[in-house]
């Protein structure tokens, strides 16, 4: 099959999945107990007030006509307006992703950098203590719960060493001993208030490096989003070092690698260019396949962290059970996950000739 | 069902690696704990109000931390010291940190079990008529399962909450009833919204397996020759699919039990579990105080650490027993 037949097909199927999540979402709300009007209005609204509403939010039209509504609406982009701030749900969501992104990249960077070397050297050296330490330290990673970690990292790093750090700023409620509503998070204050911005993204870092010269932002970055990323990504490290692990000792057994050591290739050549090459095509499949882990940690990660990206905001959502909101992030998060997927499943084609003969 | 080959695989990677011992041996000392919970624990875990002479928690014993508390309109710096009632020192409500912990591992625990079961009575029935009939069935149940796996497990989990309301079943329990504890509640509260939207979340992973097993069993001789003697469709499911999908399905259970475990901690610590009696929410609850009473989030996070140790270490040991291809290329290595 052809590259182009093949993303054809996935894409089909990508879309139908979308419309999938879309309605069992709009199904959820539909059964979910509540007046949306009275929602959007607050307890104390009049009558009057939530028959307008009704009237002029289309809710009291057949359930029917509201789905193909906000279907069509979807397909050109508007993913309706959130019931608590009267803001679009689009602008919502895109104004969270770049925080949300960087969190997930730098994850993935912190479990790939540790994860493949850790999972080599433990395949090469089995049964000898580097093997076992990796395999009790990703025992131990794929056991813990990241919000658990996260914690402790601001304990151990924050509190007991005392290393300056912006997670020792505990958010100015709690401070204060004011009792607030969940989320509650211990992590950061960088919420600059009122605007609900953070102190530097990663954008405004790279400029800063780019155009002045200057790496002070950088490096205020790379502290915010240490132990955050450091949580996150545990769980990944874990999971990437078993897998090579396996992977490389399943292509060590094959007889190309006595071929190319008996052609007399240093070891290291033969582990880093041909084996650990074979064995990263399954693990990228299983990486895209995990995206929805890695999206649901970064929920938790951001709820400790208090990390403004797309989790904490649809833990907001759920907890003020703003609707429109919610969709729309969980779509979003969705045509994230089945893209990701798409474009691996492409790469593995690609890349392994066996899968583009069939 | 379970074959003598299968038998001597599993007693074999039992004795070859001590990894499997430590899983069990720690999954015993939980359920041992789940079980006996009114029996071990020393306070009622619901009781709130221990609180030392200074109106602060008590610290574990052998801690003491500093504090400032106000005593007659000023505020002074007290040394608060264990106390020998509280071993583990309380929380910020005043409750016996102990006794919360032991009884949290009831709840991990029972909902981890109940939710896997409901997951594989819902999963294996659908995904081996799916793979064993094949055509529409299976492709509608193949477009239904990816629809599923593009929700983060969590997040479907968060959105079936919203819908279904978080409330907890009081399940009356039976060492209290049976008089073997006085003084604990008699009843437990189960998060039981929680159970019902794991199963719904994980079925699909036993789904997509027993489709699997079920797609390729369907065309072996001997199930062909079962349908010539005439046996019926659901005969041959019961009789021969089942059984022959079993060891997959087995082995992707125990690795469900631990997600669930982690899934139930961390719903109950985004405060959407619908209980207070769980690590995760403890975790939750002293994480405002971390840094001066860290005790309160350690020691439940521990408990949820080991429980999915054990079972993880489990699932490995039925993974490289049951697994012939693993254990083919372990070999092969």
């Amino acid at each position: 099959m052809s590259i182009g037949k093949f993303l054809v097909r996935r894409i089909l199927q990508g879309v139908f999945v979308i419309w999938g999540v879309v309605t069992i979402l709009f199904g959820l709300r539909a059964v979910s107990p509540g007046d949306p009007a009275t929602l959007m209005l607050g307890e104390g609204a009049t009558q009057e007030l939530v028959e307008h509403v009704r009237e002029e939010e289309g809710l009291n039209e057949p359930i029917y006509a509201q789905y193909v509504d906000y279907l069509q609406g979807l397909v050109v982009g508007d993913f309706g307006y959130s019931w608590q701030s009267n803001r679009d749900v689009e602008a919502m969501v895109i104004e969270r992703v770049p925080a949300t992104v960087e969190l997930a990249v730098a994850a993935t960077i912190v479990a790939v950098l540790i994860a493949v070397p850790l999972g080599v050297i433990s395949a090469t050296r089995r049964n000898q203590p580097t093997d076992y330490g990796a395999t009790l330290f990703s025992l131990l990673g794929i056991s813990t719960p990241n919000f658990w970690l996260g914690l402790m990292l601001i304990l151990v790093f924050g509190v007991w060493f005392g290393i300056p750090h912006p997670t020792l700023e505990t958010s100015p409620a709690s401070l204060a001993g004011i009792s607030v509503p969940y989320p509650r998070s211990v992590g950061y204050s960088f919420f600059d208030f009122p605007t609900g911005r953070r102190a530097v993204g990663f954008s405004e870092a790279f400029v800063a490096v780019v155009r002045d010269r200057s790496f002070s932002e950088l490096g205020v970055w790379l502290q915010y989003i240490a132990l955050p990323a450091i949580t996150l990504g545990t769980y990944f490290t874990a999971l990437i070092t078993r897998l090579t692990r396996s992977g490389m000792i399943d292509e060590l057994g094959k007889p190309y690698v006595t071929a190319t050591r008996a052609k007399g290739l240093p070891a290291v050549l033969i582990r880093y260019k041909h084996v650990l090459r074979n064995t990263m095509i399954p693990i990228v499949t299983v990486l895209g396949l995990q995206m929805g882990t890695l999206m649901g940690g970064a929920v938790i990660t951001e709820t400790v962290f208090n990390w403004p990206g797309l989790g904490l905001r649809l833990i907001d959502a759920l907890h003020m059970r703003d609707w429109p909101l919610m969709q729309g992030i969980i779509v979003f998060i969705a045509v994230a996950f089945v893209v990701i997927n798409i474009v691996v499943d492409g790469l593995y084609t690609y890349l392994n000739p066996q899968v583009s003969d069939e | 069902m379970i074959s003598e080959r299968v038998k001597s695989n599993l007693k074999g990677t039992f004795s070859e690696s001590i990894l499997p011992k430590i899983g069990l041996f720690l999954l015993v000392s939980i359920v041992f704990m789940a079980v006996f919970a009114p029996v071990l624990a020393t306070h009622d875990p619901t009781r709130t109000g221990y609180f030392t002479e200074h109106g602060t928690e008590y610290p574990p014993i052998g801690h003491e931390f500093t504090t400032q508390v106000a005593q007659e309109g000023e505020f002074a710096e007290v040394t608060v010291e264990s106390s020998s009632e509280h071993v583990l020192g309380t929380n910020n409500v005043g409750q016996d940190v102990y006794s919360r912990f032991v009884y949290g591992a009831r709840v991990s625990i029972l909902v981890a079990i109940m939710a896997t079961t409901l997951a594989l009575l819902i999963g294996v029935p659908v995904g081996l008529t799916a793979g064993y009939y094949g055509g529409r069935v299976d492709d509608a149940l193949m477009r239904i399962a990816d629809t599923m796996l593009a929700f983060p497990a969590l997040v479907l989990a968060l959105a079936l909450i919203g819908v279904f309301g978080e409330s907890p079943v009081q399940v009356p329990d039976p060492i209290v009833m049976a008089g073997f504890a006085d003084g604990m509640p008699e009843t437990i509260p189960l998060p039981g919204t929680v159970t019902i939207v794991s199963a719904l979340v994980i079925w699909v992973w036993f789904a997509r397996v027993a489709r699997g097993e079920a797609l390729s069993l369907r065309n072996q001789e001997y199930v062909k020759a079962s349908k010539s003697f005439g046996m019926s469709d659901r005969q041959i499911l019961l009789k021969h699919v089942l059984p022959n999908s079993l060891t997959p399905i087995i082995v992707l259970a125990t690795i469900q039990v631990a997600v669930i475990i982690l899934l139930e901690a961390s719903l109950a610590y985004l405060g959407f579990s619908g209980t207070t009696l769980s690590w995760g929410y403890e975790i939750e609850r002293g994480q405002d105080i971390l840094r001066t009473r860290p005790w309160v989030s350690i020691l439940p996070g521990i408990g949820i650490m080991l429980a999915v140790i054990s079972v993880n270490l489990l699932g490995d040991w039925f993974r490289d027993a049951l697994d012939p291809n693993i254990e083919g290329s372990e070999r092969g290595a």
